[in-house]
């Protein structure tokens, strides 16, 4: 009995002077690191994030901060992206670590990125905690615009010390936005413009939705442009007034057609169905500016093609 | 007696202006003595299959948690408990999946669901001593939980886009109201509720005790079988075409028994009644409070449902 109870005792002690051990390391670790082979950025939410000085190694775990990496050169130096991740096509190969919202903290530290790319601040407090113990920074990109999707795109150049491949990727977005506002016809009514992400239940964009501003920008108006919320779930009673005379899907296997509370507006009268890529359409990042051409394109008034599909 | 037939005079009562009042509010206000086309369309094809589809709901859940109350002499137990609901949730999921186009597969799917889910808590409780309701209790939260992963782990595996509609759909939605889904709701409730009150006579000498109702000539195994298959029918055209809309089949029964005893003669229908009432009231506070956009009623019903009971409770 006794033995047995020395045996507890000293299996207690042991754990307890490993485990001391063990943050006591991590400390000495985080405290020792010299200052000269770091640099400090700022992230979206404002917090001082400390990186080495070359990032060799990140993580995404956002599909359009993927997208914006790629878009800056990068792309060879993510070790690791999220299951959503499928464009460009090198993307696809990446090593996945889970989806944006359940990563796996294991894959990650044992891939040793010096960066993690987040888009989201959910649970970010016990994550970023997690990870900073192990000499990981997290930084947290979340535009909600074209303009801030130039922003990120060049803060992200910063860490990855690309400006050049960044200026020159940007002046070329920048360019074709510019077009799409010089071929916008002013308007005292534009079209009004409805955006269905999913039919049953009704889901739409609201005001603070980067899509309303790109639809505004693509020369049309949404019609739910002032329901508060990002992307609400809207009445049936109010979407049968709402009389849209274009209709955007996000094309994906929920969302095949208009629904039911549409079959008189003008736009399904007329045909005037627009499906766009739901990745393209959902994921602020360069390919936006794919979708601002495809809204515009199709809002403009000589166009009188009705349905089209644009694939990628 | 008579203060019975008050009770009951009271209930229809509240239950036309509940419908009366959810028929003329909504995010959209409509001039009723000149409707427009798009008024009439409203009115017609949204606003008033959504206030019958809510009335049916409320009335089969409530009704099926009376009657398995009075079965198991149980006030705990309610479909969700006896793993009835969830059966009927992973069948119309497992048609979304299968037969994503089919409309009719889903009421179908659903019931089978909540069948198979009954049959294997009934299978469990049996035992050679016969069986006791607190093994059957026990059975059910065991099925029930053992349900509710399959559907966690199918949300997760799901893709995204289906995701969606899948988290909603589990939290309760009236949205997707269609006529047709109205006509099978109302003849399931219909149906259900009449064999479950034709078994209320039974249920009370039950709720004696099983012995004393077999001395009196009740054969109790039919009588589980019947309100068993009630239950099931009710639940998973429920389940069907709106997700689970908790706590009525719990709160409701409950409300009326302490309002006019446990004569289950008068709790099963006027627990209908009053469950048409309480979800047709809980879906229009859902339509209209942040309109144009919409709350999952499920929530609602919790929401109104606790307060309630632990007032009344309080108070008797």
């Amino acid at each position: 009995m006794t033995d047995h109870k020395g045996k507890q005792i000293a299996l207690a002690v042991f754990l307890t002077a490993s485990l001391v051990t063990a943050l006591g390391c991590s400390k000495t670790t985080n405290l020792a690191a010299p200052n000269t082979n770091y640099r400090s950025v700022q992230d979206d939410l404002g917090r001082e994030v400390r990186l080495p000085q070359k990032v060799q190694r990140a993580i995404s775990l956002a599909p359009n901060i993927t997208e914006m990496v790629f878009a800056v050169g990068a792309g060879d130096r993510l070790v690791g992206d999220t299951t959503y991740c499928n464009y460009p096509e090198a993307a696809k190969s990446i090593q996945k670590v889970g989806d944006t919202l359940t990563p796996n903290m294991e894959t990650i530290v044992a891939l040793k990125p010096d960066i993690v790319l987040v888009s989201t601040a959910s649970q970010l407090e016990t994550f970023t905690h997690t990870l900073e113990q192990n000499s990981i920074a997290v930084y947290i990109s979340n535009p909600h615009s074209i303009d801030e999707v130039f922003k990120s795109m060049r803060e992200l150049g910063e860490i990855f010390g690309t400006r050049d491949q960044v200026e020159s990727s940007i002046s070329k977005l920048r360019e074709r936005v510019q077009r799409v506002s010089r071929d916008r016809r002013p308007s005292d009514r534009p079209p009004k413009v409805f955006l269905q992400i999913s039919e049953e239940p009704l889901f739409t964009i609201g005001r603070d939705s980067f899509l309303t501003e790109i639809i505004k920008n693509a020369g049309g108006e949404s019609v739910t442009k002032d329901v508060p919320g990002g992307y609400p779930k809207l009445s049936k009673e109010t979407a049968l007034v709402l009389n849209p005379d274009v209709i955007i899907l996000s094309d994906s296997s929920d969302n095949r057609a208009p629904g039911d509370a549409f079959k008189s507006s003008p736009a399904v009268k007329n045909g005037r169905i627009l499906r766009v890529n739901a990745d393209v359409l959902s994921r602020p990042g360069p390919r936006s500016v794919d979708a601002l051409e495809q809204v515009s394109a199709f809002l403009r008034p000589r166009e009188t093609n009705k349905t089209v599909s644009v694939p990628e | 007696m008579r203060s019975r037939s008050k009770f009951a005079v009271f209930l229809v009562v509240l239950l036309v202006a509940v419908l009366i009042l959810a028929a003329t509010l909504g995010s959209e206000r409509l001039s009723f003595f000149d409707l427009s086309d798009q008024q009439r369309s409203i009115l017609f094809d949204i606003r008033l299959p959504r206030v019958f589809l809510a009335a049916c709901v409320g009335a089969s859940l409530a009704a099926s948690g009376a009657g398995l109350q009075a079965l198991l002499r149980n006030p705990l137990a309610e479909p969700y408990l006896l793993g009835v609901s969830n059966g009927a949730a992973l069948g119309t999921m497992l048609s979304f999946v299968l037969f994503e186009n089919l409309e009719f597969a889903r009421p179908l799917m659903a019931f089978a669901g909540a069948v198979a889910a009954t049959i294997v808590v009934y299978q469990m409780a049996k035992s050679r001593a016969g069986m006791t309701v607190e093994r059957l209790v026990l059975s059910g939260v065991i099925v029930t939980t053992f349900l509710s992963s399959i559907i966690v782990l199918f949300t997760s595996l799901l893709d995204a886009a289906k995701l969606r509609s899948f988290t909603f759909w589990l939290l309760g939605d009236l949205s997707q109201a269609t006529r047709n889904g109205v006509y099978l709701c109302f003849g399931a409730a219909v149906i259900g509720t009449v064999i479950l009150a034709s078994q209320a006579r039974a249920l009370n000498l039950m709720m004696i005790g099983e012995r004393d109702a077999l001395d009196f000539g009740v054969e109790v195994g039919r009588v589980r079988l019947l309100v068993f298959g009630a239950g099931a029918l009710l639940v998973g055209a429920s389940v069907a075409a709106s997700g689970s809309v908790g706590y009525v089949g719990l709160v409701v029964p409950h409300i009326v028994r302490l309002a006019s005893g446990s004569d289950n003669r008068s709790v099963i229908p006027f627990s209908a009644l009053a469950g048409a009432s309480f979800v047709v009231l809980a879906d229009l506070i859902a339509r209209v409070a942040i309109a144009p956009r919409e709350l999952p009623v499920g929530a609602i019903t919790a929401l109104i449902g606790a307060p309630l009971f632990i007032y009344l409770l309080r108070r008797s």
